[in-house]
């Protein structure tokens, strides 16, 4: 009689068709549902809500906002024209697309060819030096940060593009992805190709790069966003104000005096967008390439 | 079309030697098969003589040239792999003309070459597919079409049937036949399934370890095997092995009774007291037989055509008996397994063949 009673209460002969439960209020359920979906509408909510505010905010004064008004006004354009007035805003985006570009380009080469190295080609240090850069991971970057700018100074790169872009290249997380990625790369394919009279480079370029895409699309967006969102490194390094980029501008905006929120909300939409526009182009090969990409 | 030479070839993986000296001739125009359980080294030596793996020690030689520190692609060989390795980007059209196109062969030649695979493999339809819009079979038929367009001297097959269905298994199994009197090319296929050996075969190499067992034609393998694992490895199912000591000229058997059997092709040649054991094909088991074996049926097998009885008498030795009236057998039936003592082999407790 217990294994029927326990049945009943869980539904779970009901749920395989072998017992027909009467519809009838449980409040245990019913509270259960209550607190699951109270909790999933929370996080929803915190998650959600910077969004809502930041585009609310964009059509807001700097009063209202400060005020905590949460729909929509008619601020917008103000924002917008104050914002271009205070800052050389096609300047700023260009020296964003091209440190982002540029940097995730090279890092996708330097380290997706990294990666393929380490996992096909056998030698006995191979994973000494691997175990050595995985252990480079662990330490912070604020504790490479001085000796990096006093390298970069002493060869004249301080205020350049090189100097942010350099030091991003060769990513440990992504030589560690590409590498695990390569673990699923059919050493046969390679072989075919050996056979087929390409040289290592060759089948790196024509066979792994177009098997691995959607590794590659995966990458991208991860590459792109921490150069887009970098700031650490490029706030020390980008002194004058024609070599900012957005999160630097942004930062300085909401650092100023008396800031001015709706002109700041209005940037940090501009520096979102991009990410976005990224994400949703490389979506499906991004979330296949998180799956692995060779089946 | 060349032959292939291995003259002593060793490797060795640091301490570890996987082949371990292998001397093989094979003439141009035969269908050799390596065949032996898995981690006997014949993916290896497969791939030494593609190319894709550096030998430690030995020469290995194609046609008359010594290939040692030779290219792959510079071999002249083609290689089918178990996997198809068919570039999954590529449509088939692409996939059969990718090596002759990085060979820098004008384009209209690569359309004919691909056109002439196409028809021999009936992959015309198929050209503008990708590899995954394609069966298990077709794929495979195109990881062979890749390798006839390049006019291989050699072709190396590396288990290419292991992943298709019995049915598919049987089909392709043919069309290689066919295919190598059509090319007459010199084929070199690694196998583990000793079926396929047996039909494809003008010659079969049986490894072990590294080391190669014995080489001879299916049938003499069978027939006249060099020892217990050969004998054991060729036919299916496998030879029942017999333990036992010689007594009074006869085998007493260690796991039968105390039943003894006629020490048949080597009576009169071992003395008393020696161990050995006695092979006796599954198949070679029938009512005419002048020796006998008192045996209780434990598991029957009905194929239809034959039946397959294994069977004990109380030992860890199970004899598998095979024969072609046996519908109204099922477990628990005692009877008398016959056969003819010629039929028997012989070896002693080195494995070795005694004869």
């Amino acid at each position: 009689m217990t294994g029927v009673g326990f049945a009943k209460e869980t539904g779970t002969l009901a749920a395989a068709g072998q017992y027909r439960r009467p519809a009838r209020f449980q409040p245990l359920r019913f509270l259960k549902g209550v607190f699951v979906y109270g909790l999933l509408s929370l996080a929803a909510f915190v998650s959600i809500f910077p969004f809502y505010w930041m585009l609310v905010g964009t059509t807001n004064s700097a009063v209202d906002i400060v005020r905590g008004k949460a729909n929509f006004g008619d601020h917008f354009w103000i924002n917008v024209t104050n914002l271009f007035a205070q800052v050389d805003i096609p300047r700023v985006l260009f020296n964003s697309f091209f440190i982002s570009i540029l940097a995730t380009v090279l890092t996708l080469v330097i380290s997706s060819a990294a990666g393929y190295a380490f996992e096909v080609f056998r030698s006995r240090f191979r994973e000494r030096i691997f175990a050595a850069l995985l252990l480079m991971l662990s330490i912070p970057f604020a504790a490479l940060m001085v000796p990096l700018f006093v390298m970069m100074a002493g060869v004249g790169l301080i205020n350049t593009y090189t100097a942010v872009i350099a030091p991003a290249i060769a990513n440990i997380f992504i030589i560690f992805y590409f590498r695990q990625a390569t673990k699923a790369f059919p050493s046969e394919l390679r072989d075919a190709a050996r056979i087929d009279g390409l040289k290592e480079w060759q089948i790196f370029l024509r066979v792994y790069f177009p098997v691995m895409q959607s590794t590659y699309a995966a990458a991208t967006i991860i590459v792109f966003m921490l150069n887009w969102n970098n700031y650490l490194w490029p706030l020390i390094v980008l002194q004058t104000n024609d070599m900012k980029t957005m999160v630097l501008v942004i930062s300085s905006l909401a650092s100023a005096y008396v800031p001015d929120y709706g002109v700041v909300m209005v940037a940090t939409v501009i520096t979102t967008l991009p990410t976005l526009v990224i994400f949703f182009i490389l979506q499906r090969l991004f979330v296949q390439g998180m799956l692995g990409s060779v089946k | 079309m060349s032959g292939v030479e291995l003259k002593g070839v060793r490797k060795s993986y640091g301490a570890l030697e996987v082949i371990r000296g292998v001397d093989l001739e094979i003439k141009p125009k035969e269908f050799v098969v390596f065949v032996g359980p898995s981690g006997c080294g014949k993916s290896t030596l497969l791939r030494i003589i593609a190319g894709l793996e550096t030998i430690s020690q030995g020469d290995v030689i194609i046609g008359d040239r010594v290939v040692n520190d030779v290219d792959p692609s510079k071999r002249g060989i083609a290689m089918v792999f178990q996997s198809y390795a068919l570039y999954p980007h590529m449509t088939v059209r692409d996939n059969m003309g990718f090596a002759l196109r990085f060979a820098g062969v004008p384009k209209s030649e690569i359309e004919r070459q691909v056109r002439e695979a196409a028809r021999i493999l009936e992959l015309e339809n198929l050209l503008d597919r990708r590899p995954k819009e394609l069966s298990g079979g077709q794929r495979q038929r195109v990881a062979i079409g890749r390798a006839i367009v390049r006019h291989p001297e050699v072709f190396l097959f590396d288990e290419p049937l292991s992943n298709l269905d019995a049915e598919l298994r049987v089909h392709m199994r043919i069309e290689i036949a066919r295919l190598h009197k059509e090319l007459q090319t010199t084929i070199i296929y690694v196998t583990h399934d000793q079926v396929e050996a047996m039909t494809l075969a003008d010659k079969i190499v049986v490894l072990r370890d590294g080391v190669i067992e014995q080489v001879g034609t299916p049938l003499d393998l069978y027939d006249d095997p060099a020892n217990q694992f050969v004998a054991g490895f060729i036919g299916s199912p496998k030879m029942n092995f017999l333990e036992g000591v010689v007594e009074n000229g006869s085998l007493l058997l260690a796991h039968y009774d105390g039943q003894k059997i006629p020490l048949g092709p080597v009576s009169g040649k071992v003395p008393d007291g020696t161990r050995l054991v006695a092979g006796i094909r599954p198949e070679h088991f029938g009512p005419n037989g002048s020796a006998r074996l008192a045996v209780t049926a434990e598991i029957v097998e009905h194929l239809g055509g034959e039946t397959f009885v294994y069977a004990g008498n109380g030992g860890r030795e199970i004899l598998t008996v095979g024969m072609h009236d046996g519908r109204a057998f099922k477990p628990g039936d005692k009877f008398e397994a016959a056969f003819d003592p010629a039929k028997l082999m012989f070896f002693d407790s080195q494995g070795l063949r005694v004869s």
